[in-house]
């Protein structure tokens, strides 16, 4: 995951690279992502990955919905 | 606890002191065990998706958020050592610009991330909070639909 200075550079980047546009967020959305995902102390004893259906709730809760998003193949 | 859960908690408490994960030896030194014993349980906890690891020398690659090698995602921060009053540079690099986002929530403690833009390399440089989200221009693309990530995590 890159960053980029508007929707705009992603699109001149992914033609340049003949790739397939993918998901553009804001920083606003990335971040809650990250808080979402990063926010549990990884060193401690108890910490577990989360499980899947804990992610799809994350991701619906940022309005990450869709096949992009999917999980479940 | 096993020693997979051992390293997990030593692989962070190292990497949110100095920055980066520990080497095999130095693990294998901390956890009182051989390095091919550390070298097993780092496999295990890549193949339960915790670490990455380098594909030849079974090094950490990857742990998340924070990487082993240089990146284009340089994370720094200001903090104060427990022992004194001065103010300490952290600096590590981030796997991705997600990941990036995430050191200051990991960490509990505003951070600056300096990168540049995936297209014309203009620098970005984006002061995130760990408890509210940064606001100005810029966008992160995710290249790679969330199913096939693991196929190649380093391309995302």
């Amino acid at each position: 995951m890159l960053l980029f200075r508007s929707e705009e550079h992603v699109r001149r980047w992914c033609e340049q690279w003949a790739l397939a546009p993918g998901a553009t967020l804001s920083l606003e959305q990335a971040w809650r992502l990250a808080h979402g995902w990063f926010e549990a102390d990884r060193g401690a004893p108890e910490w577990q990955r989360q499980p899947l259906e804990r992610v799809e709730a994350l991701f619906a809760s940022l309005g990450l919905t869709g096949a992009f998003w999917n999980l479940r193949g | 606890m096993d020693l997979e859960d051992i390293l997990r908690r030593h692989i962070y408490d190292v990497t949110l002191a100095i920055g980066a994960p520990p080497a095999i030896a130095a693990l294998a030194d901390a956890a009182g065990q051989n390095a091919d014993e550390v070298r097993a349980a780092l496999q295990r906890l890549a193949v339960a998706r915790i670490l990455v690891l380098q594909p030849g020398s079974s090094e950490i690659l990857m742990a998340p958020p924070f990487s082993a090698v240089p990146t284009p995602f340089l994370v720094t921060a200001e903090r104060r050592g427990a022992a004194s009053a001065e103010s300490q540079t952290f600096s590590s690099y981030a796997n991705c610009a997600w990941d990036a986002l995430g050191v200051p929530v990991m960490m509990r403690t505003p951070a600056r991330v300096t990168t540049a833009c995936g297209c014309c390399g203009e620098a970005i440089v984006v002061d995130v909070e760990p408890d509210r989200p940064p606001h100005g221009a810029g966008v992160i693309h995710f290249a790679v639909p969330a199913l096939r990530w693991w196929h190649d995590i380093v391309f995302t």
